[in-house]
């Protein structure tokens, strides 16, 4: 067995090792940290990081009741002004009123767990999950319908939604998962849900536990123009330089994992005092 | 474990209810609360809808184990957090509510969150060339790091305890009965208090205090914020109130009505955390607010031997003294090593332990060493002497500074040498050692005669340069090769525009350091300490840019590294310890982590550190406490009986954390060759003699 006994897994940790094993290993198994850059420009990367968590967290504060003329005096990022008032426009485009901003939900799989942290979850008639996005490109839908977030994200809320419907199961026909543009004006690309992909989706996510939890290897994606953009490209012999940014806003690409740079705020309180 | 008959009440009292659960330590009161929640749990409440708050992050981690071990279904995680993190996450979402309404000069910017080193760094910035300019503490002889954190630490206590910063030095003296001196020390104290509080104001700073304020006195008030709070979590359990302040008790006051459930768990006979502002007795009055009282009193973790020589240790501590089971024996339950030296000491610990892991299948994790304090020199030999005996072994101090750990001096060496604009010089003897950290199989006699035919007038020189041929085969051609990659990666970098310096050590550790053959490359180790200095360098200059646009952050971060003004712990590092091995740690540090063990080894019995509470000149946990009464004088008796206080209670929290045996360690001089006459090795020879007589009686 690979897995420590309390392992959660997550769509990112997913998606890292469905893109390459070695990965996985690396980040989730060992918890190596190897502080490369993901891209040659790295402070144009980090002020995207850092507009998008902004924008995440005016729409957070405007789901929990702070009026919008309040936030919006707070904005001095030009392009999180747009974005915002893009948001005001039509982020909540036909979305049930009964809606969880910033919702986090485990399930057990197997013998472990998965966690999925919802942007917003609306339940009505319907039960939306929205994702904002702040990326530069809208990827295609198909490499999007493959992404683990997807998957996931759909089988956790009809799976382990129940609390947030009143006690009530969520029918996977009622779900919808919607990806939102802020940059594109608040374009949308939305995936529907039914039983027969609920299944297909168990019984893979199953596997591939199974398969991370027994194999006795984690070998290097085959992949190799994926490791311009990890950072454990060194400790592979996978290359020198990081790879553009330009490159990779003309991949299919997604906003980077905002929980990957968040402040650990125990951290802070406990060293404060 | 099988739950008593208390404790399974304790997890299945109805779940609309308020209990106060009380106990000493190792009682099993939060396995009793563990088994609570997931009785909650299993009822069908929402998990997220449950909040356990500690009063620090560590004491919350048994609670997320075994949840997740536990296997029931969850329909998410469990939330922890702290009165800190409460106020961090409430601050950040709904200061835009409050923000006109402060005092702030900037109101509509958002708030900048200080960690401990930027709090350091501000005050060495703005206050420092205050304090010198004033001659203020001018008696005082304690480094200037310790100073300042004793003025965080009287702000930290006002908004803890809720009195107005600026009845710090009134407070202080009123309280103070011996030399007019030390009257000026409490005024320098609140005029650098003052001074720090109007930096923050005027540049939308939050230190940990301000933080908690606007969070008690503002939002905590707020409809908005409150609801959202009570909304969100419903049932709350509150382990160690003992050990929390009186803020977070004044928000369980409000709190406690309006819940559907909750658990508050005090720990009798503790509060460590005093220093810190914990308040046991004004934990114990929320009592009266909880429908339900349940006391534990059997123990869990202690064996009956072990719970004699707690009663004898009571005895000889002039405490009540509990009764010891049925045919224990105290001596059963101790070793005690009289040495002469000091190293003495630390060699019978070393032998003793090797023994308990090689001979007997002792688990290393199962074995403590504490000592009131740890410094380096005694760190040092006793992880010596464990690895010599192939003993695994981990170390914990509450801090370490980034600049003692090699990864981080060679980033920083390298850096300066990347940077001549900057104007800090590197050192022959630092940039040799930083040559053997960066490249593989360097040795530091080799890369000593390197650096000092190469490196001249501040920059790194070619190795085709060493004109003499013997000189360049001594150092090898390989190594030359390999230096040469670095210094011309080195030497482009300063062709082109400077990078902020974390952004350089990124592109630094993965473009060279961490290639193969290069001295990052395989040492998983070196990697995670140049991540956390990049972290650390980040952000840094993420909050001082926002504060100051215009300064070069790299120089200022590097400069105050080297002076040791930024230091600090990450929590990452905790986590990531090696679990299956002997901690050595500070006696406090590890009664606050609460994880009872085997087998303790208490070295420096005859230190008087047992007893004293840590020297604050600067300030005063009893007399800035709500317990104080206006107008007292703190006397010597006062002084005698806090001490005593403290050794028992810090002797005897210790004893209930073991459950097999416990190692006293003691030598006649200590580390720095006094005789060592501590209260707690008074106790110590006075139950010894008493357990001689009995024996020889029987």
């Amino acid at each position: 067995m690979n897995l420590p006994e309390d392992f959660v897994f997550s769509p990112s940790s997913l998606q890292d090792y469905v893109d390459c094993p070695r990965r996985f290993q690396l980040k989730y198994l060992q918890r190596q940290r190897w502080p490369a850059a993901e891209v040659d420009e790295m402070l144009e990367f980090e002020k995207r990081m850092e507009q998008g968590q902004r924008f995440h967290q005016l729409v957070h504060q405007h789901l929990l009741g702070i009026p919008a003329d309040t936030l919006t005096k707070h904005i001095s990022d030009e392009s999180v002004r747009q974005w915002f008032e893009t948001y005001l426009k039509n982020g909540l485009t036909d979305m049930p009123k009964t809606r969880f901003p910033e919702r986090t939900l485990t399930i057990p799989l197997g013998k472990y767990a998965l966690l999925a942290k919802f942007d917003v979850v609306a339940i009505g008639d319907k039960a939306i999950i929205i994702d904002w996005k702040t990326s530069r490109k809208i990827p295609r839908r198909e490499w999007l319908a493959k992404k683990l977030q997807t998957i996931v994200y759909r089988y956790v809320l009809a799976k382990g939604g129940s609390h947030l419907n009143k006690g009530q199961t969520i029918e996977p026909e009622q779900i919808e998962m919607r990806y939102w543009y802020a940059e594109h004006d608040g374009a949308t690309l939305s995936f529907t849900y039914d039983k027969e992909q609920f299944a297909t989706h168990e019984a893979n996510l199953l596997h591939l536990v199974d398969e991370i939890d027994s194999r006795p290897d984690f070998p290097l994606t085959e992949d190799m123009p994926r490791c311009r953009f990890c950072t454990y490209r060194s400790l592979c012999d996978r290359g020198t330089q990081a790879g553009s940014l330009v490159d990779w806003d003309t991949m299919d690409t997604d906003d980077v994992d905002l929980a990957d740079f968040e402040i650990d705020i125990d951290q802070i309180a406990e060293i404060e005092f | 474990m099988r739950l008593l008959k208390d404790q399974q009440r304790v997890a299945k009292e109805h779940f609309d209810t308020t209990i106060f659960l009380e106990g000493i330590a190792g009682t099993g009161k939060t396995t009793a609360a563990i088994e609570r929640v997931k009785q909650l749990i299993r009822s069908g409440v929402a998990t997220d809808s449950i909040l356990v708050l500690v009063p620090q992050a560590a004491l919350a981690i048994p609670y997320r184990e075994a949840l997740r071990r536990s296997r029931v279904a969850t329909g998410g995680d469990i939330h922890t957090a702290t009165i800190g993190s409460l106020a961090y996450q409430m601050v950040d979402l709904f200061f835009p509510l409050i923000a006109d309404d402060i005092g702030f000069e900037n109101p509509l910017d958002r708030p900048h969150f200080l960690s401990l080193e930027l709090v350091q760094y501000y005050m060495t910035r703005f206050v420092e060339p205050e304090i010198e300019a004033h001659d203020y503490f001018n008696s005082v002889t304690i480094s200037r790091s310790r100073l300042y954190t004793q003025i965080v630490d009287n702000l930290n206590k006002a908004a803890l305890v809720r009195f107005d910063p600026q009845t710090i030095a009134e407070r202080l003296k009123s309280a103070w009965r011996g030399d007019v001196e030390q009257g000026y020390i409490y005024d320098d104290a609140q005029i650098s208090a003052n001074l720090f509080r109007e930096m923050c104001v005027r540049n939308n700073m939050l230190d940990f205090s301000l933080q908690v304020t606007l969070f008690v006195e503002f939002l905590w008030k707020l409809e908005q914020p409150r609801r959202y709070l009570m909304q969100q979590y419903k049932h709350l359990i509150v382990d160690n109130i003992e050990e929390d302040t009186p803020a977070t008790h004044d928000i369980l006051r409000d709190w406690l009505p309006h819940c559907e459930s909750a658990l508050l768990i005090y720990d009798s006979e503790s509060g460590y955390r005093r220093f810190l502002g914990a308040d046991p007795v004004d934990a114990y009055q929320l009592k009266k607010l909880c429908q339900t009282h349940i006391k534990l009193t059997k123990h869990r973790v202690m064996s009956s031997d072990i719970q004699a020589f707690q009663s004898e240790m009571a005895r000889s501590l002039n405490q009540p003294a509990p009764k010891s089971p049925k045919n224990s024996d105290a001596r059963e339950a101790i070793v005690y090593a009289d040495n002469r030296y000091h190293p003495q000491m630390i060699d019978w610990a070393a032998e003793n332990i090797a023994s308990l892991v090689h001979s007997e299948g002792v688990n290393p994790a199962e074995i403590v060493v504490l000592a009131p304090y740890l410094p380096d020199a005694l760190r040092f030999a006793l992880q010596t002497r464990l690895n010599e005996h192939s003993v695994p072994n981990r170390s914990h101090r509450p801090s370490r500074a980034l600049r003692e750990e090699p990864a981080a001096r060679t980033l920083l060496t390298l850096a300066k040498i990347a940077h001549p604009q900057w104007n800090i010089p590197a050192s022959k003897y630092d940039i040799a050692y930083a040559l053997t950290a960066s490249i593989a199989q360097f040795d530091l006699v080799r890369a000593r005669l390197l650096v000092d035919i190469v490196y001249r007038n501040r920059q790194l020189h070619p190795f085709e340069q060493i004109s003499n041929e013997k000189v360049q085969e001594r150092i090898t051609f390989d190594l030359g090769n390999r230096y040469e990659q670095l210094r011309q990666w080195v030497d482009a970098y300063i062709q082109d525009e400077p990078l902020p310096l974390d952004a350089f050590f990124s592109k630094l550790f993965g473009e060279i350091l961490s290639q193969p053959s290069f001295g990052f490359h395989d040492r998983y180790e070196a990697a995670n300490t140049a991540a956390n200095l990049i972290d650390s360098a980040r952000r840094f200059r993420q909050t001082v840019n926002k504060i100051e646009p215009h300064l070069d952050t790299s120089p200022e971060y590097v400069a105050m590294v080297d002076k040791g003004v930024i230091a600090n712990l990450y929590i990452r590092d905790w986590q990531l310890e090696k679990r299956d091995s002997v901690l050595i740690a500070p006696a406090y540090t590890f009664l606050l982590s609460n994880q009872p063990v085997e087998y303790q080894f208490w070295l420096n019995v005859g230190s008087s550190g047992w007893a004293q509470r840590v020297n604050q000149p600067l300030t005063h946990p009893y007399v800035l406490s709500r317990q104080w009464t206006e107008g007292r004088r703190w006397e010597d008796a006062d002084e005698v009986a806090v001490n005593q206080e403290t050794l028992a209670n810090l002797a005897l929290g210790l004893i209930r954390r073991c459950r097999k045996k416990v190692y006293l360690g003691f030598s006649e001089f200590g580390e720095q060759g006094y005789e060592q006459r501590g209260t707690l090795l008074m106790a110590v020879h006075s139950m010894l003699r008493r357990l001689r007589r009995e024996e020889e009686h029987v």
